[in-house]
């Protein structure tokens, strides 16, 4: 558990001694906070309209967090899924790459720890980088009432959502020795995952229900809607153990397959 | 203290249908620096990355410390330090982090690791570059860093990859004279592919050839073991005829070569003090006897020739 802790805080500290985390932070805070800015401006726009038409011709009421904070936390994940590909993509397959590999690999841990402890670093990072975006709809709570369940469900969804990307990002990282690489499977793989629920929506039946199931959006819209379920969470945890698993696997067979 | 830290036996490995390794045994004594010799591609890097767990062996067993390395892997790695071809080090950490990150993941306390770090730094002449970042310092530095992380956990066992590849003839003195002063402490097994280097350094020699050990004996034996069948350079101011030299008990041919005849020695007769001996009687006027292959570099192209069998049927790769 030590040497877990101690890769997760030297990977951790690795990403903001790189211009790319740096860089990745500040272009998603701007980007984020220009929807936010919008999303707002079209909120007060829309309750003026309210106010003039009275609320037969809204189709209910106004409440702001599905004006704001929903739309928000819904195209953050869609910078994510950009996002987290380029975060992820150095942790194994640089190591291996710069030939710093055998000094971890040599070290007494099994292949797991390692992993592990990459993983937990770059939750680090990713936890740091949703409480920074959650400051903009925060930032709500001191004008209005947005709805306090709502808000802190889509943002847990939010860290499951990047956590899962992450735990692919790994197993793609692990697959390959070059970062690039494995930056386009990880985003190739998670594009997938995001549209396997097309399918599903088609009204096919068998596959498609469970292509539907598959969907990260579909898992992802319900924390937004609110709703934390134990179906979606373990979604969640069992896709990212199968990265964490094919991570594992493709280091144990690589000292087989020998490179 | 005669026990083996490091223990290989009938060690195989292939890549695809190619044999790299066949049958490799090797061992290491407590407190020995073993020579792994060899030309490029000879099998010494992929024996090196089985034995520390970085590949799987295809056949054969390792034992480091006593412990099977293949069953106990996590724990017989505990007992190894690496140093691999190029020095697995991270450009943006200082010396002190990165050996305290990697003394920390190999197992040594907070309480003793400063004690772990003084003592590798100052091994290795690091000292004054503590707080230097990796990525600014020179290659010799780089390599001592190198050298550093795979001793800073105090392993029984050190395995240095080509430690000296790459660097300028003062560097170079100056990592052999630490390679030198590991031994003792560790078990050192040292690959190269530069001779000389292992004369400095290395008690025991084991040399491979094509995936195959070729022969194993301490520096000494091998001087001697090439010096059996070395040619001799001999000059005489009065140079004899053919037939007179032939003539000389112990004499199996000879050669002339611009005012030089080289002979070679028979299996039995040392020809020397005959030859001596009727040099004088006749008048030849002595001028020179030398060994003509007198260097390890003469009995390694001897040794890693004398191996047909085995060149026809294996190829190797780095």
């Amino acid at each position: 558990m030590k040497a877990i802790w101690t890769i997760a805080i030297r990977e951790w500290r690795a990403m903001f001694l790189s211009p790319l985390a740096w860089t990745l932070l500040a272009v998603l805070f701007a980007i984020c906070a220009y929807m936010f800015g919008s999303l707002v401006q079209q909120y007060l726009l829309r309750q003026l309209q309210y106010q003039a038409y009275g609320q037969a011709a809204m189709g209910g009421g106004m409440p702001v967090s599905e004006w704001t904070v929903v739309p928000l936390l819904g195209n953050t994940a869609v910078l994510l899924l950009l996002i987290v590909p380029l975060m992820s993509m150095r942790l194994i397959a640089d190591e291996k790459r710069r030939g710093t590999w055998p000094a971890l690999a040599t070290s007494p841990l099994a292949p797991m720890q390692i992993i592990l402890g990459k993983y937990l670093g770059l939750l680090l990072f990713l936890g740091a980088t949703i409480l920074l975006i959650a400051v903009l709809p925060a930032s709500l709570f001191l004008y209005g009432q947005p709805d306090p369940g709502q808000f802190f469900s889509g943002l847990i969804g939010l860290f499951l959502l990047a956590a899962t990307f992450g735990a692919i990002g790994v197993g793609a990282s692990s697959a390959t020795d070059n970062p690039v690489v494995a930056a386009v499977i990880t985003f190739g793989a998670l594009l997938l995952l995001w549209i396997a629920g097309w399918l599903g929506d088609s009204g096919a039946e068998g596959i498609g229900r469970l292509l539907g199931y598959a969907s990260l959006i579909d898992h992802y819209e319900k924390f937004l809607q609110g709703v934390v379920s134990t179906a979606d969470l373990a979604y969640f945890v069992i896709v990212s153990i199968a990265g964490l698993a094919f991570a594992r696997q493709r280091l144990l067979a690589q000292r087989v397959e020998g490179f | 203290m005669s026990e083996n830290m490091i223990e290989i036996s009938e060690l195989t490995r292939y890549y695809g249908l190619r044999k790299v390794l066949d049958r490799i045994s090797l061992s290491v004594k407590r407190g020995e620096v073993m020579g792994f010799l060899g030309p490029n591609g000879a099998g010494k890097t992929t024996t090196m990355r089985i034995l520390v767990g970085l590949l799987a062996p295809t056949e054969g067993s390792i034992h480091i410390a006593g412990m099977d390395a293949l069953e106990k892997p996590e724990a017989a790695r505990a007992r190894i330090g690496f140093l691999p071809e190029s020095p697995p080090i991270y450009d943006d950490m200082t010396v002190r982090e990165y050996l305290s990150y990697l003394a920390t993941l190999r197992g040594v306390t907070a309480d003793r690791r400063k004690e772990a770090l003084d003592r590798a730094m100052t091994h290795c002449g690091l000292t004054d570059m503590a707080d230097r970042l990796l990525g600014h310092l020179s290659k010799g530095y780089r390599q001592r860093a190198g050298i550093a992380q795979a001793i800073v956990h105090s392993p029984d066992v050190v395995i240095l990859d080509e430690p000296t590849a790459g660097l300028d003839p003062l560097q170079i003195r100056e990592i052999r004279s630490l390679i030198r002063t590991l031994g003792g402490e560790h078990s050192v097994l040292l690959s190269t592919h530069i001779l000389p280097e292992v004369q400095m350094t290395c008690d025991r020699v084991t040399l491979i050839h094509q995936g195959r050990i070729v022969v194993e004996d301490t520096l000494a034996g091998l001087e001697q073991r090439g010096q059996q069948r070395t040619r001799l350079a001999v000059r005489w101011n009065n140079t004899p005829g053919e037939k007179e030299i032939l003539g000389i008990p112990g004499v199996a041919a000879a050669t002339y070569t611009e005012g030089v005849w080289f002979i070679t020695p028979g299996e039995q007769v040392d020809p020397v003090p005959e030859l001596v001996r009727r040099s004088v009687a006749n008048s030849w006027d002595l001028r020179e006897l030398t060994p003509d292959a007198h260097s390890l570099e003469d009995i390694f192209v001897q040794l890693t020739k004398a191996e047909p069998d085995a060149a026809s049927t294996t190829e190797v790769t780095p």
